[in-house]
């Protein structure tokens, strides 16, 4: 038998059954389509990526953050630790809430070995920020006891998980603070109620005159339950903001006071790894930390990566199940042929020329399938790429959201195709092995 | 005539299951069948005439025993040959047709050029031939379903000869047919060994059929017997297929 018959034969036969073969084909279409759709949304962002890298310049050029943003994004992250700490002298003075990078680093910054130049970006939102800047030593409630304190301003439009007391006000002029609940006992309260409307000190460091600390009074409004952001502290409304950072600043000479929340360093060109690797140890003497384009870059492509990964390994399993179906399928399709194999080996068809035929059967399942995959891949990308380019994207121009690699493309209905053909190796050798007298017994 | 045998059979036997379940299905069978002969086997039920006949068409392996195709050893033949021998050299009447129902009575016809390899329009033009011999050209389009028994078997038989064979053999063929539909049947069959010269092989019940053939070979309990006893062969319905039956014929 030719090899064009055979397979003509094989898509025939494939037809015979269309709503078992449809079906089979519908559940490989579903994992290609998984596969094909995450890997063109990949190819996307990366090449979009790839060219704004080529555009930024490459790798002279270092982005530079607060240390403290860095190490308090980790920690929110893990979840961090959850009982009021007491203070304690010896542990160096507390920034978790300096978030912002200042004037003084970047002068500092600016004096490192090989750094040309840097040129920070100016924070323009204050109020409605976390009082970036200031370094609480501590706070002290009744009992006088000192407790490490974190705080973060309350934003507009977030609501706070209030237990008691009432939301904070960022229009009146009186300082007003929310403690989380762990503190109540802390500081010294009875209960919930009892704080509120109690005096909390908060002592702020003087950045102008190190070592010398500024009390600041709050008013307790409300208890918090338990969350990620009131974990370590409280929140505080826009007056205490306020106060806090006048109160860290008010020594500082003007151009000291600006706060930036990120600075890009212009480098030497040419430098090795080793001199990079110590211009950062050095930014992170001072509290600050340097990327560069290229790691900062990675990283995104990283987490993008694993978000990708899933979805492919959801597709992977989506094709495992197809190739059980097709198993079935095929063993469901020998079994009902058991006397026209017979027939056919009687008339002198070899036993490979059966395999092949049962095999061109699981191929042709695994083809269909993942071109119709690739198919829709293609009316979606065509549909969805205006739409997200006009939306969510439009800040973004040049950026599609899906880019299908051709190549990547042939290579997965190949790929798809061959697990196909080795699912089908199983009910095509239980055709191939049939024994045309006892086939063609069979009723 | 000084002609070798095309198929000579010496000591055959066939053991089916093992030890103490064993069935001697043939016990130790030697035959030799002459070019352009017609033989019919013929013997009771279960008495191993299937089995004599898938043996000698290399459908089947003796358990011992020598089958010669023309004076020559066979039974060292490796796969291929076989097929290619079960292809080019042999065809097939069955007592249940065995066609592909929703296929055409063309693509059936075809079926062994196209497992030969043959191309398409020589596969048209020789199944239009052999349909043109059981004068069934005008339901070459119609699905084999939609045909009666008599057809359905004289497509078989266009089946069976549309690869120019030496030997046909026919299980049962007339076994599902009526008496006038099976003398059809019966007479192209004839015709063809007549005419074409091709040696018929035919397995049957039926004592008519079987007087009409050059030689019987009656079987008994797997062995051949000199002559029937003269109760011995009548018109036994085939089991399982009761329904048609044929009338008057013994
Ligand atoms: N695959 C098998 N396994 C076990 N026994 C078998 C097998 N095939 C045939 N037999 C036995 O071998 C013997 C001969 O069977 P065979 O089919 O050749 O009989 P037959 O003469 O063709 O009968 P019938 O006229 O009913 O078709 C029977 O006893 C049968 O039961
Ligand atoms: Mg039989």
């Amino acid at each position: 038998m030719k090899l064009l018959d055979i397979i003509k034969s094989a898509n025939a036969n494939l037809l015979r059954n269309k709503g078992r073969t449809f079906l089979t084909i519908l559940a490989v279409f579903v994992g290609s389509f998984t596969i094909i759709l995450t890997s063109g949304i990949r190819t996307g962002v990366n090449s979009y990526i790839d060219t704004q890298m080529n555009n930024a310049g490459g790798e002279n050029v270092l982005e530079i953050s607060s240390s403290a943003m860095s190490e308090a994004m980790e920690g929110s992250m893990m979840g961090g630790s959850s009982a009021p700490k007491k203070y304690d002298p010896s542990r160096s003075p507390i920034s978790t809430t300096g978030m912002a990078i200042t004037g003084e680093q970047l002068n500092k910054a600016r004096k490192i070995n090989n750094i040309e130049s840097v040129s920070p970006f100016i924070m323009t939102r204050m109020t409605s920020m976390i009082p970036i800047g200031v370094a609480i030593k501590y706070a002290v409630g009744v009992n006088g006891e000192k407790y490490e304190f974190d705080v973060r301003s309350s934003i507009d439009g977030v609501n706070l998980d209030i237990r008691e007391g009432t939301k904070l006000d960022n229009q009146t002029k009186e300082r007003q603070i929310a403690i989380g609940m762990d503190y109540v006992a802390a500081f010294g309260f009875k209960d919930d109620k009892d704080a509120i409307g109690k005096e909390l000190t908060i002592y702020v460091l003087d950045r102008g005159r190190p070592g010398k600390l500024v009390p600041i009074k709050a008013k307790i409004v409300a208890v918090l339950n338990k969350s990620i952001l009131t974990m370590s502290g409280g929140s505080v409304n826009d007056s205490l903001a306020r106060a806090m950072l006048d109160a860290a600043s008010q020594n500082l000479q003007d151009n000291f006071r600006q706060m930036y929340t990120m600075a890009t360093a212009q480098l030497k060109p040419n430098l090795s790894d080793a001199e990079l690797d110590k211009i950062k140890d050095q930014l992170k003497e001072i509290g600050l930390s340097g990327m560069t384009a290229e790691e900062e870059v990675g990283m995104i492509k990283a987490f993008f990566d694993a978000i990708i990964l899933v979805f492919t390994i959801f597709g992977g399993i989506a094709l495992l199940a197809a190739s059980i179906g097709i198993i079935n399928t095929l063993f469901m399709a020998v079994q009902e042929r058991t006397r026209e194999i017979g027939l056919m080996k009687a008339m002198g068809l070899g036993r490979s020329k059966i395999f092949l035929m049962f095999s061109i059967e699981a191929i042709s399942l695994g083809f269909w399938g993942s071109a119709l995959g690739v198919g829709v891949a293609y009316l979606v990308k065509m549909i969805l790429n205006p739409l997200a380019a006009d939306t969510f994207l439009k800040d973004l121009p040049g950026f599609n959201l899906m880019k299908f690699d051709l190549v990547l493309l042939l290579l997965l209905v190949a790929l798809v195709m061959a697990i196909a053909f080795l699912a089908g190796t199983l009910p095509a050798r239980r055709a191939a092995r049939k024994d045309p007298i006892e086939a063609l017994r069979y009723e | 005539m000084n002609e070798k045998p095309i198929l000579a059979a010496k000591r055959l036997t066939k053991i089916y299951g093992k030890k103490s379940l064993e069935v001697k299905a043939l016990d130790g069978v030697n035959l030799e069948i002459n070019r352009g002969e017609s033989m019919a086997i013929i013997g009771k039920s279960g008495s191993g005439k299937s089995t004599l006949m898938h043996i000698l068409a290399f459908l089947d392996t003796p358990t011992s025993g020598v089958i010669e195709i023309n004076g020559k050893n066979a039974t060292k033949l490796k796969t291929r040959q076989v097929n290619r021998l079960r292809n080019r050299r042999f065809g097939f009447v069955f007592q249940q047709f065995f066609m592909n129902a929703r296929d055409t009575v063309l693509n059936n016809v075809m079926l062994p050029l196209k497992i030969a390899g043959i191309r398409k329009s020589e596969r048209k033009r020789r199944a239009m031939e052999v349909l043109e011999i059981v004068e069934l050209t005008d339901k070459a389009k119609t699905r084999a379903n939609d045909l009666s028994g008599g057809q359905k078997q004289r497509v078989c038989i266009a089946r069976a000869l549309v690869n120019n064979p030496a030997v046909i053999f026919a299980d049962e063929p007339t076994g599902n047919l009526d008496s006038v539909t099976g003398a059809a049947v019966e007479n192209l069959l004839f015709k063809l060994n007549k005419e074409k010269g091709i040696t018929l092989i035919i397995v049957t019940h039926d004592a008519d059929l079987a007087a009409r053939c050059d030689r019987q070979i009656y079987l008994k309990d797997g062995k051949i017997i000199k002559s029937p006893v003269s109760s011995g062969v009548k018109t036994v319905s085939p089991p399982g297929k009761r329904g048609v039956k044929k009338g008057g014929r013994i």
